[in-house]
């Protein structure tokens, strides 16, 4: 690092503007594809939008968005989807990555196997869910009557809470694997001394998981679940495809509320405004995440 | 002590056999379905696996609906959003690694923060965007699209990835005459290959599963990506269940290949992001 230092400081002129040019392509794009469409949907959230006249209507969008039940509704579903998906993701993840880790065979074609939920397009896996719980013909049902568990098939998006409890086991279906490959990551990290101090400690599998695994995973976990936590808020493909909100609005999450009412609703002032608001959910987050992630940082150079 | 050790084994493996039928079951159900004739695929109870089975299903989706289409929508939006980004993620990478040192980490952060966006919110601006710039159903409003999604990633991957290319190598190219984007196309960009394969795989993959952008920004079926189509397909009158599956065998393939061969490029990628932080 510090033999190089003088190269890089080197007074050229021209340097400098070849350095522009590398870095204008990307600064450009992402300008127009992200900076400026961002700038508009706030633009937008302020906007009245029928057909293709807008006018200036200040906060209204915001005002009415608050007051409608339908937006809290949502929120309430999304809140309790991403609680409950994520801490399933979460536990069995972990779960999984801990049994995997113990397993000396097979370990890498076992990583493949459990991975692939993760690797298929959520809108493909979904349809496959769709055609398992199909109530007639689906095969879920028929293995759930043909064991004696149930004499009635189920409608399982039929029905309130049935769907979304549906639609949370398909996002745990396609949501563990991740947070299995990143515990596994995590578990390779452990340094092997400290198993074998607390092996010649006498301590038994749950002391060797709460004092020497725990400890040092802790950080990874935190880091994890907060990724997660962003990623399934503002998922929209599982529950698009499933169910696209019902019924009676039971599974309509706000990416699923959001889109309805742009797209189907034909209200973009509104939807926009509820876009800023689950940005806003995002965004407080996301600067838990990066403080956390600073904080182990810190921990970890110290 | 031995006894208990290969009773606890047995329990582990008889957890993870469990937790593997759940995982691939679907996926079983989807490859059985694909081979079924239609008259089997309402019968009652199901066959696990089918005495009758043939490729029909396969056969009729190709020929007679334009998943074959998708497919190449698919391919073309894919490979050209791989392209486009690795390009742009390569070249910014190397202008701040060499050129702007300083700078590089505080765009890091900013990159981090555009992927944090939750996705629909941006499909709104840029849904109305591509209709007033006439872009609706082509390639390019995809392709331009899924590379913004990824290049936050790959930025950051190959800044990690050019750092530890030492700049003695820049200048040695240098001293030999080369130009500066010769010392980057001939020189740097070889040596980088490991950190380009993990960044164009992981774009592709972005891009093939992606669904949400493509259902908003695609109306015509002519330009359906695969994902769009066949989840187009589920609200049909009558579902034909078998075909519905092939289709979804022919979105899952392509990906499962790749994975199955880069696994090792790919696990890294994701790993280092996260556990490195």
């Amino acid at each position: 690092m510090a033999a190089s230092r003088p190269s890089r400081a080197r007074p050229f002129a021209r340097r400098r503007l070849y350095g522009y040019a590398f870095v204008a392509p990307v600064v450009v794009f992402l300008c127009a594809i992200v900076v400026f469409p961002l700038g508009h949907a706030f633009w937008t959230s302020l906007l009245r939008v029928r057909g293709l006249r807008s006018t200036f209507v200040g906060f209204d969008n915001y005002v009415h968005v608050l007051s409608d039940d339908a937006f809290w509704h949502s929120l309430v579903i999304s809140l309790a989807f991403t609680s409950i998906a994520v801490s399933l993701h979460m536990v069995l993840g972990l779960a999984l990555a801990l049994v995997l880790d113990t397993l000396k065979s097979a370990r890498t074609a076992l990583r493949i196997a459990f991975l692939s939920p993760w690797m298929v397009a959520p809108a493909v896996g979904a349809t496959i869910w769709l055609w398992l719980l199909e109530p007639q013909f689906g095969v879920v049902n028929y293995l759930l009557r043909a064991t004696g568990i149930v004499d009635a098939p189920i409608a399982w998006l039929g029905e309130q809470l049935l769907a979304f409890a549906s639609i949370v086991a398909v996002d745990v279906w396609r949501g563990v694997p991740f947070v299995m490959l990143l515990m596994l990551a995590g578990l390779q990290t452990v340094p092997p001394e400290q198993y074998e101090a607390a092996a010649m400690d006498g301590a038994s599998t749950w002391q060797r998981f709460r004092y020497v695994t725990w400890p040092n995973l802790r950080y990874l976990l935190i880091v994890a679940t907060t990724l997660d936590v962003i990623n399934t808020v503002r998922h929209y493909d599982i529950v698009g495809v499933m169910t696209a909100g019902g019924p009676a609005e039971a599974t309509q999450v706000l990416p699923v509320l959001l889109y309805n009412t742009a797209f189907r609703g034909n209200r973009f002032g509104e939807a926009a405004a509820i876009g800023v608001l689950l940005l806003a959910i995002v965004l407080a987050l996301s600067t838990f995440y990066i403080r956390v992630t600073r904080i182990g940082r810190d921990e970890v150079a110290r | 002590m031995k006894r208990r050790a290969s009773a606890r084994n047995a329990l582990l493996w008889l957890v993870v056999i469990v937790a593997l039928i759940v995982t691939l079951f679907p996926f079983y159900w989807m490859l059985n379905t694909s081979f079924k004739p239609a008259s089997e695929i309402f019968a009652s109870p199901p066959t696990f696996l089918s005495s009758h089975w043939t490729l029909d299903a396969y056969a009729t989706i190709l020929s007679q609906r334009p998943v074959g289409r998708y497919f190449l929508n698919s391919l073309i939006v894919s490979l050209g959003a791989t392209a486009l980004s690795v390009l742009l993620a390569a070249l910014a990478a190397y202008g701040f690694t060499r050129f702007f040192e300083g700078a590089a980490t505080a765009f890091i952060v900013l990159l981090l923060f555009t992927k944090m966006l939750p996705e629909t919110l941006l499909i709104i601006p840029y849904f109305r965007l591509m209709s007033e710039l006439g872009l609706l159903n082509t390639h390019l409003a995809l392709i331009l699209a899924y590379s913004s999604f990824a290049l936050p990633f790959s930025v950051w991957m190959l800044i990690g990835f050019f750092r530890s290319i030492p700049l003695e190598i820049d200048e040695a190219a240098t001293i030999d005459g080369a130009s500066v984007w010769q010392t980057f196309f001939r020189v740097i960009l070889p040596l980088a290959r490991p950190g380009l394969v993990a960044v164009a795989l992981f774009t592709f993959l972005i891009a093939w599963n992606s669904y949400v952008w493509a259902l908003v920004l695609t109306t015509d079926s002519s330009m359906y990506v695969l994902s769009v189509g066949i989840a187009n397909m589920v609200g049909e009158y009558r579902v034909q269940w078998n075909e519905l599956m092939a289709a979804a065998v022919i979105a899952t393939l392509p990906v499962m290949a790749l994975y199955a061969l880069l696994e090792r490029h790919l696990v890294n990628a994701i790993t280092a992001g996260a556990v490195k932080g």
